[in-house]
Parts: C-alpha cells; structure tokens; sequence
C-alpha cells in the first residue's frame, strides 16, 4: 500500500469559495477511485489561502483485477450434436485470445450463448492518475474564473505549481502550463525556498515547519484555543460566530494571536458599528462592551508588534471616520433623513424609497386585527424604517449592513420609544434563508410588508426570477414571507394580502404569475421543514392563501403517516378519485334515483361526515378531521363492492358519479389524499 | 540608530527595482487622474497584442476622501506608484514581496496578506480579479489581473500592481499619520503638501461650482466624441479622463443623486470604451501596413 498527494498550490484564493472548492476535488478523486476500482483506505482534504489538496493513505498499486466478459456465438452454432466445440467457437476464442477454462455458457434474453471470461490484472494506478487528474481538475467547479496565462485556463487564482505523489513518484500530468512536481512552497512569511518532498507522508511535517498547516480542521482548533486564550488575558467575551472563524480559518496558513485596546473615546458609537469595523478590518474580534479586541494573524510571532500596531492605526482611523459620519447623522435627524429618500429611486418606474416608506405605512395596517399588536408604533416604524438609508453612515459602503440598526438608533436619539426603535432595528430580518426572525410581532409584521412590496415591485417592472436569473433577491423575499406569515399564524391570506397591496399601486401586475410564485416558495418551505414532496402536493392542491393553515395540514398528515390505518385513510380518496378520472361534466346529484342500500348509505356517511366536519375546520383540528375522513372507509368500499358505477343507463351512471364526486368534495376540502404515494401499492 | 528610509527614496528604489524587472520608467499623466489606470500607458497599453512592461508614479486625486488633514489615512489626493506587467509573470507575486523586503521591510517581522478584491472601475469598464494587499492590516496595494478594459476581453493578461505610497512609506518610519511622513531627511509630508490638502477640501466639499462643473462635464464631453469621430484616439481620451474628473468632483460637492450618478457613470463609460475600441482599430490598421 502506498500514499498519493495532490495540491494545488495557488495564489491567495477567495476565502468564500475556499473549502467548497477543496472538497469538490476530494470528492472527485473518490469518486475516480471508486469508478476505476482503486483501493484506498481513508482520504482527506486539505487546504490554506494557497494552496487546495486532497491526501489520501493506503493506495493500492493497481486497479482491482478486471473480469472482462466477451459475447461469442450462440450455443447451438458452438458446440455440435456431441458436444464438441465447432469451427465458429474455435476461431472465436482464437480472435480473442480465450482459453477452454475461460468459456463459459450464460443463458441472456435472446437465448443461450457462449461467453469468453477473461480476468485482466487492471492498469496501473499511476498510469490512470496520469490520464484523469488533468480532467479532475479542469472540472472543478467555481462561480468566477480568471485567466492568467497564454493557456488561457479558467480558475478563481493563478495555479503557481501542483505536487502530485504517488508514493515516492511524481505524477507529472500538465495543467494550466504547469507540469506535476514534487515540490511544494512554503508560507511566504517564512521562505520563498520549494520544499521538496520524498513522499506524501512527509507532507504535512515539512509544511509545518515551513509555516503551514495544512489540515483545515487542526487549524480551525488552533485558532478557537489561541482566541480563547487571548480573551482570557484580556478579560471579556469575544464576540464571534462560525462564518467569522471559517472565513479566519479559510485566510491564514498559521495562525497567531495578538489582543489589544483600541481608544475608548470611540466607545460613544454603537456596538454593532465598532463591530462591522472591526470585522472589516481584518476580522478583528470584538471583546464584547469593550474597546478591546483580538486579531487573529498570518504571519511569524515576532511579527506581533507590527501587527498590533498596524491592525490598531488603520481601525482607529475607521472608526474616526464612522463617529464623523455618526454626529453628522445625529445633527440631522431621521425626519431629515426621510426628506432625502424622496431623491433616492427606489425601483425603475415605481418612484422614491419615501414613496415606499408612505405605501409602507399604508400597508401595515392592514394588519390591525392581530390581536395585542400596536398599531400606533407600527405605523409610526413603518414611516421612518428607510429613513436611515439616506444616512452619512448607511450610504457608506462599509456601513450598508448596518441599515435598520442605525435607523433604529437614531429613532431612539430622536425620542421615538424602545417599540418604535425595536421594529426599526429588526424589520430587515430574516435576512437569509435560515436568519432569526423579527422578535417583536410588528417587527414581524413590518418585515412581510417590507418584503411583499419587495417581491410585488419586481413582478410589476417585470423582473421577477427566471432560472438561476434573480438579480433583486425576489425568491429570499417571498421565502421571507411565507415564513414569517407561517410564524404569525394569524388566518391571513397571501392571496388577500396581495390584492390590498396591489390597490396602492397605480401600476398593477397580473396576479397568476405571483401566486404561482408565492405556492412555490411555500413549497420550498415545507420541503425545508421536513415535509415530503408527496404531502406538500396533496394540500397545496386547495390553497386558498393561507400559510400557517398549510403547515398545519401537512403537520398532521404526516403525523398520521405513520399510524397502521393511513394506507386505509389514502386508499379511500384513491379509489374515489382513480373512477373520477377524465369525467369532466357531473351532474347534480339526486337523492331519489339512488337503487342500492350501499349508495344511500355512502350518501347518508357523507352528509354526517360533513356536518362534523365543519367546526373542526373552523378550529384546525386536523387530526380528528383525518380521523373522520378514514371513518368513511366502510362506505366506501362497500359502495365499490355491491355498486356497479359505469352502468348502462345513463342517469343512474351521472347520479352514482355524482355521489362519488361529493365524497371526494369531502376529501378535497381537506387535500387531494391520491397524491399521496404509498410504496407497494400500484398507482393507477 | 537604523537610517529612515525618505519618501522620495521609496520612490527611487522602487523605479530601481522595477526598471530591473525590465519595465520602462514613465512619468505621471499631465491632467486629474483618480488612479495611475487612467493613464493612457496603462488604459490603452492594455490592450492589443504587444507586451508592454512599465512603471511610473501617479498622482491620484479622489476628491470624496479629502479629510481637511484631519484623518491620518484619508486625503483627497496621493501617489500611486503604477506596475504593469503584460505578461505577468509566473513568480509575479514573489517579485512584489521581494520589492517590499528591497524597501526594508522583513517579511518575517511583519504580515503581508492578499485580500481578495475583484476590482472593477465601472468609469473605464474594466474589471479584474486580485486583491488588496495589506501589511499589518493597512491596505498598501492593489494586485490586480486585468480581464478587461473599456468592455473588451484582453488578448494577453496584464498584471497591475499599485503601490499606495504614503502609506507604505508610514509603515516603513512607522508614524501615525500619512501628515508625519519625512519626504526627505528635512522635510515632512505636511511641510510639502499639509496647506494644499485643507484648501482642496475646502474646495472639493465647499467652494467647487457645480454648475459649471456640469458644465465642463457636458463639454468635455462633446469634444471626446468629435475627437473620436475623428479618429484622434489620444486627445479624446484625455476628454474622457477630464470627464472622469469632473465626476468625482461633482459627487464629493454631494450634489448628484442616485440615478444621475449611474447616468454620469455610464457616459463616461461609453467614452472610455470608444477610446478602447478606437486604439484596438488603429492598431489592426498598422498592423495590416506592415504586412
């Protein structure tokens, strides 16, 4: 067993696309050993700024033997009366090489023939590396490539050299212009000398001394033990997620650690300002109500008081910058503010964001029956949330995150109250698909206006999303919706709200498109909360418009899924529904025409089914309405069993359609059940 | 005590090292420019199929960032030290850091970390992809590989690299502030440039007139296209520059909205793309008389 190595070594890659990239090319080199049936026994991904690899121990030499079958002749053409082999077979296997032992004779679909069974030892594990891995790294998958050389090969950075070790040979495959190696370089801080390598198992010893290291997760380790450590000696909590130490992770090749102060004179700004500078400037890390904070560096120790001077000098200089921008907002004031939005354009043709702040404030109430909601403040937030976009700190590009915070601390310097400030700061989430919500209901309320009117505006100018094009972000607004309506839970209709919306608009937009758009987004939702496509099909057949009530219906079928009877419970609406297929005129139903005691009693299930059904619609109590819908079963069968539906005579026929489409009335109000698949059990 | 390396030696050891590395020393351009990009010897050199390796100081002028000397790091204007390289070379980026170790600095007493930036001047529609350069933090340079200018996809990938002077050389005699700088062994930054800076911000934030600045951009302008009607290629892309000026003045006085700025934006694009599609012709047409 020997080891294999592949890195690609790089100028300093885009930290964002670094780990996806790295183990798009493990996946590819597993996926190659699988096909081709090299062994190995364990693989792993590798990567830093400047360089992505893959490391994978215990290669097999050579592919797995190949057992190679050859069609020949059919057996009654190879073999005479006797058995013996016919002239056919014999120049068969002699065109192919095949000895006696190697014949074999398999009956296949066309009948009995001869087969030559050859087994081959399998290539070189070398020679197949050789050929693929040029492949292998060509497919790598990224958003935005460059050119750099006269090869003209896309990458997201130059590729500067490749190692590519095959135990103690290198692989010497050409991309890019580069030719396969077995040197590697070292970070750039330490020396510019290649490293070269004997075999792969001294890889990751050697970069480290030459200042790398190169396992993303020992890194990773490094960095939160070295924080910690640094937070300690300065006393406080460091204010940090997991994107934050991913992207550290995915921008240094060894990391250090140093902590600081920065002048507590910028304490006046807001925590979330001191945040975004610090984070911009090198994902510094805020200790948490402090002016101090650590910086995580690339570079040698000794290199420590540079780093903290210079980390410290160019933040400080921002931070002057933002409490300039902070006092001039402040002298200004938020109704200022809304002022200048009036010369902001909001959407091409749709007029000023001070016109959508003014449809804003319109909007929301229609939302004034959600119990315990304050409309005053509501109206009030919906007035000045856009307001701060026209702020000094806002329209820098530094700051553009920080929109709604600040609008809501300047609302709060202004004298508006914590409500006002609280729906202001929050009305922007959920930012992306998986952020926190508003916590305040009217937060809540705001931010599915906000969106609504977002998604409404971009159908109206017709750019609404196609394909992979969605420039305005339309399908994470309309998510945003539905998500935030699900949570509300307050019996309101999108299809309603959409048409209120549209009345505030001089310019209208077809609504088909747009309900298309919201079910979908709605699809995708309940796919994300757990729900099978199935499920989500069969009660999106009736959507009327009302999210929460969806969730609920398919909360409760799914439950039901795994009770003994929920085969039972789809059966029923199948087989109502399979004799409905492609009759499209029914008639009125008529009572007097029925013949068999099974269709008066189906008929007389229906109507007591439906009468009890009514006010547990009216309460949502799904699971006793499935209960209920399953109680029909009987009737149903029976009905089937002594019934004969497509009879001769044409009005009893329409009347026994007809009673059957009132059964599946019953059925559908609640979801189309047939759409429910049911494994081993036949559809049709 | 160790010798502090002056303002005006970085710049002569920088020359040094690049006409080294092969590239011909050039001089600023003659008019506003807000980056050594704009310089015709790298807007247009760019383009086409001749290698062309060059450097030069630039005079950047970025009205919007003028702090009347009250910011250590922002000024209205600074100087650019311009690399192109076109080819860029295989070990380009070790060519650079040892230009900063030619400067004094040792690589293992600091860092020096590539910041991914995809640059893009949407005046000059040009784009490229590299990063921002930042020693201990502080943005010293743009490492950019050009992918195209004035809209057109260029035929050989040039490498920029663009040295922020002052701030390089801040580092170098560690001093807080760009004011603080020794530009030779009597004089300092602020003995040379400290008065211009605090009257240019008075005038680019206060006293500029914008209506006559309007006024010069829509004429500027005129003459960019009748010049390229007539296939003057150089003169009309120096209107378009003034143009790009003019801009830049008229969004630091604050006096242009959103959609007047992607309008300003988009003429002056249109005129560097003329510029580049003209020099392109031009040079297919000698090329074409010397078969």
């Amino acid at each position: 067993m020997i080891d294999f190595l592949l890195e690609i070594g790089v100028e300093d890659f885009p930290p964002g696309i670094l780990a996806q990239t790295a183990h798009n090319l493990s996946s590819q080199l597993e996926e190659l050993f699988k096909t081709r049936k090299i062994f190995y026994r364990s693989i792993r991904t590798i990567y830093t700024p400047r360089r992505i690899g893959t490391i994978i121990l215990g290669v097999s030499r050579r592919q797995k033997p190949q057992v190679v079958e050859i069609q020949g002749p059919p057996k009654k053409v190879a073999y005479d009366e006797t058995g013996a082999p016919t002239a056919t077979l014999k120049s068969f296997m002699k065109s192919r090489g095949l000895k006696p032992n190697e014949i074999v004779v398999k009956r296949i679909k066309k009948g009995e023939y001869v087969f030559g069974k050859k087994e081959s030892p399998g290539e070189l594990t070398e020679d197949i590396l050789y050929q693929e891995l040029p492949r292998i790294v060509q497919n790598l998958e990224f958003h935005r490539g460059m050119v750099w050389n006269e090869t003209k090969v896309k990458f997201p950075r130059p590729i500067r050299w490749i190692v590519a070790l095959l135990d103690r040979r290198p692989i010497r495959f050409e991309y890019a212009g580069i030719k396969a190696d077995r040197y590697t370089m070292p970070n750039f801080h330490f020396s510019f000398k290649p490293i070269r390598l004997g075999k792969p198992r001294e890889y990751m010893n050697f970069l480290r001394h030459g200042g790398v290291v190169v396992d993303p997760n020992e890194r990773k380790k490094l960095i939160l033990s070295r924080i910690k450590q640094a937070a300690g000696k300065l006393g406080g909590v460091p204010v940090f997620d997991d994107a934050m130490i991913d992207e550290i992770n995915a921008s240094t090749e060894y990391p250090e650690v140093v902590g600081d102060e920065f002048d507590p004179a910028y304490l006046e700004l807001p925590g979330e300002v001191l945040q975004t500078v610090l984070k911009a400037h090198g994902n510094l890390i805020w200790i948490k109500d402090s002016n101090k904070f650590i910086c995580v560096f690339s570079a040698k120790k000794r290199a420590i008081q540079n780093v903290k001077q210079g980390y410290k000098r160019v933040m400080q200089a921002r931070l002057f910058d933002a409490l300039f921008y902070y006092k001039q907002d402040l002298k200004q004031g938020l109704n200022a503010m809304r002022e200048q939005t009036k010369g902001m354009m909001w959407l091409k043709g749709l007029g000023s964001v001070y016109d959508k702040s003014v449809r804003l404030e319109k909007f929301v109430t229609t939302f004034k029956d959600i119990p315990k909601i304050n409309l005053n403040a509501l109206t009030r937030a919906a007035k000045f949330c856009k307001a701060d976009l026209c702020s000094a700190m806002v329209r820098e590009k530094e700051f553009t995150s920080l929109q709604g915070i600040m609008g809501g601390y300047y609302a709060g310097l202004g004298g508006e109250d914590n409500l006002v400030v609280q729906i202001i700061k929050e009305h922007y989430h959920p930012i992306f698909v998986g952020d926190v919500l508003p916590k305040t209901i009217e937060g809540m309320v705001l931010s599915l206006c906000d969106k609504l009117d977002n998604v409404m505006g971009a159908f109206i100018i017709g750019n609404q999303p196609t394909g992979s094009y969605d420039p305005l972000g339309v399908r994470r607004n309309g998510y945003a919706v539905i998500h935030i309506l699900d949570k509300l839970d307050a019996k309101l209709s999108i299809t309603q709200l959409i048409e209120q919306l549209k009345g505030l608009y001089e310019k209208t937009v077809q609504p088909t498109p747009i309900h298309q758009f919201f079910q979908e987004r709605l699809s995708r939702y309940l796919q994300d909360n757990g729900y099978r496509y199935d499920e989500i099909n069969a009660v999106l057949e009736n959507w009327t418009g009302d999210v929460a009530d969806i969730h609920k219906r398919c909360d409760a079928l799914k439950g039901f899924r795994d009770r003994h009877n929920f085969v039972m419970l789809i059966i029923g609406q199948k087989r109502v529904r399979n004799i409905l297929k492609g009759i499209k005129d029914i008639k009125e139903l008529n009572v007097n025409l029925f013949k068999e005691p099974a269709e008066k009693a189906l008929y007389k299930k229906g109507m007591e089914v439906s009468a009890r059904l009514e006010p547990l619609y009216i309460s949502g109590d799904y699971i006793k309405i499935l209960k209920l819908l399953l109680s029909m079963r009987p009737e149903i069968d029976k009905f089937f069993d002594d019934v004969l539906v497509m009879c001769e005579d044409d009005e009893l026929r329409n009347n026994r359609l007809s009673l059957v489409n009132f059964i599946n009335t019953i059925f559908l109000r609640f979801a189309d059940l047939s759409k429910i698949v049911i494994e081993g059990v036949k559809e049709g | 005590m160790k010798k502090i390396k002056t303002f005006e030696n970085v710049i002569i050891d920088l020359k040094h090292y690049w006409q080294k590395q092969g590239c011909l020393i050039f001089e600023p351009y003659n008019s506003e420019v807000g980056a050594g990009t704009f310089n015709p010897a790298t807007f247009l050199r760019i383009l086409g199929p001749e290698k062309w390796n060059v450097c030069y100081v630039e005079i950047s002028k970025r009205p919007r960032d003028g702090r009347y000397c009250e910011n250590p790091l922002r000024f209205q204007q600074y100087y650019q030290f311009q690399v192109i390289m076109k080819p860029s070379l295989p070990d380009i980026q070790k060519l650079y850091l040892q230009s900063l170790e030619s400067l004094g600095f040792k690589l293992n007493e600091h860092e020096v970390k590539f910041v991914e930036d995809d640059w893009e001047s949407p005046t000059l529609g040009a784009w490229g992809l590299g990063w921002e350069v930042w020693l201990d933090g502080l943005e010293i340079t743009q490492f950019t590989y050009f992918q195209q200018a004035g809209g057109i996809d260029l035929e050989i990938v040039p490498v920029e690299i663009t040295y922020g002077l002052e701030r390089i050389v801040m580092a170098l005699q560690n001093v807080e502030s760009i004011l603080d700088i020794k530009w030779n062994s009597q004089l300092t930054w602020a003995d040379v440039y400290k008065e211009n800076e605090i009257q240019f911000s008075r005038y680019n934030f206060e006293y500029a007139n914008p209506e006559f600045l309007r006024t010069l951009f829509n004429g500027y302008e005129d003459e960019a296209r009748r010049l390229f009607d007539a296939g003057l290629v150089y003169p009309g892309y120096d209107c378009a520059i003034k143009c790009s000026h003019i801009f830049n003045m008229l969004e630091a006085r604050g006096t242009i909205s959103i959609s007047e700025r992607a309008n300003l934006i988009g003429r002056v694009r249109a005129l560097a793309s003329r510029a580049a599609q003209l020099y392109l012709a031009n040079f297919n047409r000698e090329e074409k008389t010397d078969d």
